[in-house]
């Protein structure tokens, strides 16, 4: 029941946020039609980032307490990590090419996204690879806590290295983006939530299926 | 036996069979230095370029260090025997980091001062900012490197996840020791890197030990 309703609910909000990107959405001043990638590179990466920390408190708690949901929880959290965090590079480097003029630029939130991408690449891969699927299921989750912890850092540091891209739009600081722009971009960010958390649900319950077998 | 007497002892056993065997510092400096060479010929030996070049050749000897003393253990089935002792399994992980602060450490040296000679870098009075630098960074890539070793013990194709994992977590410590290393050479303040390096360390050595003993129950 609940997750036919998530899933409907999810249809219908990514429906809506593809009607208010396509075609209420205005174009840009300054990119034109372009700013649309955003609708999905904004909120993609938003759910890269949730996905992570759902990995990472799954982690230390299967670590904690040993019982299999958790680790299904933060399997289901590092693969959507990987999903999400690739579709932010490639939406981004899709819109980079027309409006910065190159593919890649090596500027902060870039490279955060690339590492978080890798290392969590490197999560799935650990938990494969090891022989003893016990050893991998801890290992797996060492990596999803060691990860996102580190990845503040990581952007820190890469931010104070060199850096490019703009500042974010929406901070402490207040919203610079256009209301008309911001409307779409709110529900498309609640779709990729609601899709999101969707995808954990329904990956965390074949990964159940999968050990119950 | 008390928490730091197994910790010390444990990494001087580590450091006992480096020291008898030579069979990682040698191979991952010249590794490191064949690195520094590769960098220097390809993308043009000014000094300026020194610290990055460095730090990267350090960062891959540093993997090639962590990757052969952890296939040791594998081998050896040491790890296996020190669990079976009485006592926490914290004090494994220190051990182990103890004995990487010290081989990277003198990876570090013996890099830095090769490079120093390749590179036609002066090293002026700001020596003992840059070994301040280098020991919080060993402190680091050490924490990662003993968390990393135990987990990818007896995985398939341990050492090749051994890189893709230590070197994205280990990037902070890079970029910093480059940093570091420039003002230090420049008689620059140190900015925010220090407090990156502070942070990175204070982090990984909180949540590695637990996370270890987690693994090695497991």
């Amino acid at each position: 029941m609940l997750r036919a309703f998530l899933g409907g609910a999810t249809a219908a909000l990514l429906a809506l946020g593809l009607v208010l990107a396509l075609w209420l959405s205005p174009p840009d001043a300054y990119q034109g039609e372009y700013v649309r990638i955003m609708y999905v590179h904004v909120p993609s990466a938003l759910a890269a980032y949730v996905a992570a920390a759902v990995a990472c408190v799954a982690g230390a708690l299967y670590l904690w307490r040993r019982q299999a949901r958790y680790d299904h929880l933060a399997q289901a959290g590092a693969e959507l990590v990987v999903v999400f965090s690739g579709l932010t590079l490639l939406s981004g480097m899709l819109w980079g090419r027309p409006v910065w003029g190159v593919w890649w630029a090596w500027d902060a939130r870039l490279v955060t996204t690339a590492v978080l991408f890798l290392l969590y690449v490197g999560c799935v891969l650990v938990r494969g690879l090891s022989d003893d699927p016990e050893r991998g299921r801890s290992l797996a989750a060492v990596v999803g806590v060691v990860g996102f912890l580190d990845v503040p850092i990581v952007h820190y540091s890469v931010v104070w290295f060199r850096t490019l891209h703009q500042p974010p739009s929406i901070g402490p600081g207040g919203v610079a983006i256009a209301p008309p722009l911001l409307l779409p971009l709110v529900v498309n960010a609640l779709a990729y939530l609601a899709l999101l958390g969707y995808l954990l649900v329904e990956r965390a319950r074949l990964a159940q299926v999968e050990a119950s077998r | 036996m008390r928490a730091l007497e197994r910790a010390v002892a444990l990494a001087a056993k580590d450091l006992r069979v480096e020291w008898r065997r030579r069979e990682v510092l040698l191979p991952s400096a010249s590794f490191g230095l064949l690195v520094a060479l590769v960098l220097g010929l390809t993308q043009g030996a000014q000094p300026d370029r020194a610290p990055a070049v460095l730090w990267v050749a350090l960062a891959l000897a540093a993997v090639l260090l962590v990757e052969r003393t952890t296939e040791r253990e594998g081998e050896e089935g040491t790890l296996e025997a020190l669990l079976l002792y009485p006592g926490s399994r914290e004090d494994l992980f220190w051990g182990r980091w103890a004995a990487l602060v010290v081989l990277l450490l003198v990876l570090g040296l013996a890099l830095g001062l090769a490079q120093a000679v390749l590179f036609g870098v002066r090293l002026g009075p700001g020596w003992m900012r840059l070994a301040a630098a280098g020991l919080l960074a060993s402190c680091g890539l050490a924490a990662v490197g003993a968390l990393l070793s135990a987990l990818l013990l007896n995985v398939r194709g341990g050492h090749l996840l051994m890189p893709l994992l230590l070197l994205p977590t280990c990037l902070p410590v890079l970029l910093a020791g480059i940093r570091l290393t420039e003002s230090a050479l420049q008689g620059a303040p140190f900015g925010p890197w220090l407090g990156v390096l502070v942070v990175f360390d204070a982090l990984l050595l909180l949540v590695g030990p637990p996370l270890f003993a987690a693994v090695a129950e497991g």
